[in-house]
């Protein structure tokens, strides 16, 4: 051994541990920024991304597969303000009861619409999509246009943003339905892009 | 037929009974809060249209002079340079626009505008409880730090547009949907909205006559240079105030 040569120093036990601490606070910033991050962009696209992207749950699990692809009624025939109203409306239990009062007696989704029916109450539908409240979109505009463009009727229009609605098990947002969406689409269309076109 | 509109006002001051009808009528479409006596103190209160009222003579030969001022909607508007985001435009149908959710609340269009009708949210707007159900869905309700205007209610423009677009139909001059709020308040008929693009339009005749050599015609701080989209009518008097008689 020449002497002044470099030997590394054995380290002691204090500064292994603080070694230690400082990989448990590094490991802790690490998963909390991961965390973060998690939330930041899964509520930029407005839907969770680690569990994959189910809709939410329903007070009625309505299978829109059964009354879609099995039955074959159309999305207007419960949705009947849309190719009228700005609104697409989500229909009062008593639609639902002028089938409903004859059949489907041993499912439990029934039992409780029937049962809110006759109390009297409304079923409270957890909304999918929604807009801001600076942000007026109209169904009825949308769907007449399409509709005169594709030479379809209102039902196969509302695919376009809404997507397999039939297929779903649990109905999804499928477009991110922010702003860049609107303007592209409407771009593509030569829809006006004022501003006033749909904030006011 | 025209190819675009130029949307405007004429009002007639002349018949103008200073009921307050319009400003009712417009808090209520548009979804304003409701003004409580100490937001007047503090120069707050909103009214996106309100009526100044002038005393001319002296007792006992006094006149009460009404003038209602909402958003002239200028065609080279002094509020709109001044804004940073762009927020306030103007678009090609001839309105002055307030984008809400552009808007930071820097107040620099409420300065710049010469009519004092842009009103800034102080606060956050509230309802009682028995009024929540009365707000007009077609228009957003402005939360607080925010700039608000007349907006010659848009929200019925686009709604008419849009019908008048489905039924293949003219977009009719004077219809009661198409016209402000405020518009179809008027129980003297002091306010005439329409088009001014369009020369067979009820404003254009009343423009064309009143602003000609001697017509009764002004707009407000013409010498400012503004271009307003609303035509005022002068009031005529009947008798003209004279001293009483020694």
């Amino acid at each position: 051994m020449i002497p002044g040569d470099f030997q590394p120093q054995k380290p002691t036990g204090t500064q292994l541990a603080k070694l230690g601490v400082l990989g448990v606070v590094l490991l802790g910033v690490f998963i909390g920024i991961v965390l973060v991050l998690t939330f930041v962009i899964s509520s930029w696209l407005g839907r969770p991304v680690i569990f994959g992207h189910d809709g939410p749950d329903q007070p009625i699990e309505f299978p829109h597969e059964t009354h879609v692809e099995e039955l074959g009624m159309d999305c207007t025939f419960c949705h009947r303000t849309v190719e009228k109203e700005a609104a697409a409306s989500v229909p009062a239990a008593g639609l639902c009861m002028t089938c409903h009062s004859a059949v489907g007696d041993d499912l439990e989704g029934i039992t409780k619409m029937r049962s809110l029916y006759e109390d009297g109450r409304s079923i409270h539908w957890v909304r999918v999509h929604r807009v801001p409240d600076h942000v007026h979109f109209v169904h009825e505009a949308h769907i007449r246009y399409f509709s005169e463009k594709d030479g379809v009727e209102a039902k196969d229009v509302c695919a376009t943003c809404h997507g397999d609605v039939a297929s779903m098990d649990k109905v999804q947002q499928n477009r991110d339905l922010k702003m860049g969406d609107c303007v592209s689409c409407h771009k593509q269309n030569n829809a006006p892009t004022d501003c006033v076109t749909c904030h006011y | 037929m025209v190819d675009s509109n130029k949307w405007g006002m004429v009002v007639d001051i002349d018949r103008c009974t200073g009921c307050q009808g319009c400003v009712v009528a417009c808090q209520s479409e548009n979804n304003i809060p409701i003004n409580l006596e100490e937001h007047f103190n503090q120069r707050r209160a909103i009214q996106w249209i309100r009526i100044e009222r002038y005393w001319e003579g002296e007792y006992p030969d006094v006149k009460a002079r009404f003038i209602p001022i909402m958003c002239q909607h200028c065609g080279s508007a002094p509020c709109e340079p001044v804004c940073p985001v762009y927020a306030t435009y103007h678009n090609n149908e001839g309105l002055n626009v307030q984008v809400y959710n552009r808007c930071i609340g820097t107040r620099f269009c409420a300065n710049g505008c010469p009519y004092h009708v842009r009103f800034f949210n102080f606060w956050e707007p509230e309802w009682p409880e028995s009024l929540k159900n009365q707000l007009n869905p077609d228009v957003t309700v402005r939360s607080r730090g925010i700039m608000e205007k007349c907006s010659f209610c848009v929200q019925r423009i686009q709604r008419s547009t849009r019908e008048s677009e489905r039924d293949n139909e003219v977009l009719e001059d004077g219809d009661r949907g198409l016209n402000p709020a405020c518009v179809n308040a008027c129980a003297s008929n002091s306010l005439i909205f329409g088009n001014f693009n369009d020369p067979d339009s009820t404003v254009s005749k009343m423009k064309e006559d009143a602003m000609q050599e001697g017509g009764r015609g002004y707009r407000l701080m013409e010498n400012l240079g503004t271009d307003t989209n609303v035509i005022y009518l002068r009031k005529v008097d009947e008798f003209v105030v004279e001293a009483p008689h020694g």
